[in-house]
């Protein structure tokens, strides 16, 4: 059931912001403060993969930042 | 090749594709100045190390140590596309839990020491308003060889304000423990993912981004030094992850905000919200952060069993798994529910803009007590860790 609702948020959510042209217009000269560094999504992904390692090792849950990493024993 | 948009503002498109970038690129985006879009191949040849520790303990005693260096190389070639490569080597070392992993000491832990080497190559092509990347990866210990294989493609709109992203990864799992005295011989598991989503600037201090990911796996998720340990051989995902950046124009600081849900078919949910505060201040950036984590169990995980002096019962847990064979059951505890929390503290340095050096330290945090709105998996001890993270990133 929750992977149901969760197929069906997926698509609906995806399906609306495509058609939701109006949304998020900002002009190119006023995204100077959103190209600094601080405001990338990833940080610093070195840290961010040993520490993401070190979250798929002790708890059950891993992934959704990115596709293509492989496995390893320590989960 | 013609490229008419570049003497157009592209830098929130590189805010935009850098976010989006699977794991290898994304390091490129990290420390590749922002001036330079994502559609663009980088001008310069970018080193980074990096250096991990990790220790954790248990009431009573240190469990497990492991050391993780890191290096990490891209650079361009002939202006539309570029290479990436990093590699890593795992040293661990200490007490292999059996059973549940509280009260290991009476159910028989035993000493381990392993190392895993693993890498990965990356390579982009650069488009006019998109990016098109293959990578492969491969990770080998003693007991475990991993290979995997990445494409990925991300385009932007006319106005550079969103952008899309589309992946599938795969990856092939080997697992063999006859070399370390173990008796699983040659099983194999199978993981499909494939990931959708969108970023988009919404305000000129916001910028927000969602993902999904779905995951297909199949085939041995056993834990092989578990004795009894028996668990599906399907084991499916879904992953929502959504993060919002903030920009504070009164302190230069930005606030990084991130949310992720996770449910398989093991049965267990997961919620994971995690915040930063990111403080330039001339040369040095401090970046505080918190994360908070809560599971609920699997379906077949089963809890300890206390005797009437509240003391571990090895016999009874041992008596119930027997009884249990050919069904699936485990009582490994990071199937249990519980929560956890993560407090951090980065702090970089900037020599020249292009020679950041860096350290990272983290404690966290795991106990059924931080388990979402309820009491988590009864009678787990508490689980304690430390994380440290030193740096270097040069360009030339």
């Amino acid at each position: 059931m929750n992977r149901t609702i969760l197929s069906l948020l997926a698509i609906t959510t995806l399906s609306w912001l495509g058609g939701c042209s109006n949304l998020g217009q900002v002009n190119a000269w006023d995204k100077g403060n959103l190209a600094k560094p601080m405001m990338t999504f990833e940080g610093d992904p070195l840290d961010q993969r040993f520490v993401q390692h070190i979250y798929g090792s002790k708890e059950n849950s891993s992934g959704g930042y990115g596709v293509g990493g492989g496995g390893c024993g320590c989960n | 090749m013609n490229k008419p948009h570049l003497n157009r503002p592209q830098t929130a498109t590189g805010v935009l594709l850098a976010s989006l970038v699977l794991p290898g690129l994304a390091a490129l985006a990290a420390i590749t100045p922002l001036r330079a879009a994502a559609e663009n191949a980088p001008e310069k040849t970018t080193i980074a190390l990096k250096y991990g520790s990790y220790s954790d303990s248990q009431p009573g005693w240190d469990r497990v140590k492991a050391t993780a260096p890191q290096v990490y190389v891209q650079a361009p070639i002939a202006g539309e596309w570029s290479i990436e490569a990093s590699g890593v080597v795992d040293n661990v070392s200490g007490a292999s839990p059996r059973w549940h992993t509280q009260h290991t000491q009476l159910s028989g832990a035993s000493q381990m020491s392993d190392e895993r080497k693993a890498g990965d190559v990356k390579v982009t092509r650069y488009l006019a308003r998109a990016a098109v990347s293959a990578s492969v990866a491969y990770s080998e210990e003693h007991d475990y060889i991993s290979r995997a294989l990445g494409l990925d493609a991300r385009w932007s709109s006319d106005d550079n304000n969103r952008t899309w992203t589309m992946g599938y990864g795969t990856s092939s799992d080997r697992i063999d423990t006859t070399y370390s005295g173990g008796s699983v011989i040659d099983q194999h598991k199978r993981t499909h993912e494939f990931m959708g989503g969108v970023t988009q600037v919404l305000t000129p201090t916001d910028i927000a981004q969602l993902n999904f990911t779905r995951s297909i796996g199949e085939g041995y998720y056993n834990d092989p030094y578990k004795t009894l340990d028996q668990r599906p051989n399907q084991r499916d995902a879904w992953i929502a992850l959504a993060r919002w950046n903030h920009y504070l124009a009164q302190f230069d600081a930005s606030v990084r905000s991130s949310y992720r849900y996770y449910s398989d078919t093991f049965g267990v949910q997961s919620h994971t919200a995690g915040v930063e505060w990111v403080q330039p201040a001339g040369r040095w950036t401090f970046t505080p952060g918190a994360r908070y984590y809560s599971q609920s169990a699997a379906n077949f995980y089963l809890d300890p069993i206390l005797d009437a002096q509240g003391q571990y019962d090895q016999a009874a847990v041992f008596a119930r798994a027997f009884s249990r064979i050919g069904s699936n059951q485990s009582t490994d505890q990071r199937l249990a529910a519980f929560g956890a929390v993560t407090l951090s503290m980065k702090v970089s340095y900037a020599f020249t803009p292009d020679t950041v050096v860096d350290v990272k330290y983290e404690v966290y945090h795991q106990t059924a007590d931080l388990h979402l709105g309820s009491a988590g998996s009864p009678n787990l001890d508490p689980f304690n860790a430390n994380f440290m993270q030193i740096g270097l990133t040069h360009r030339f």
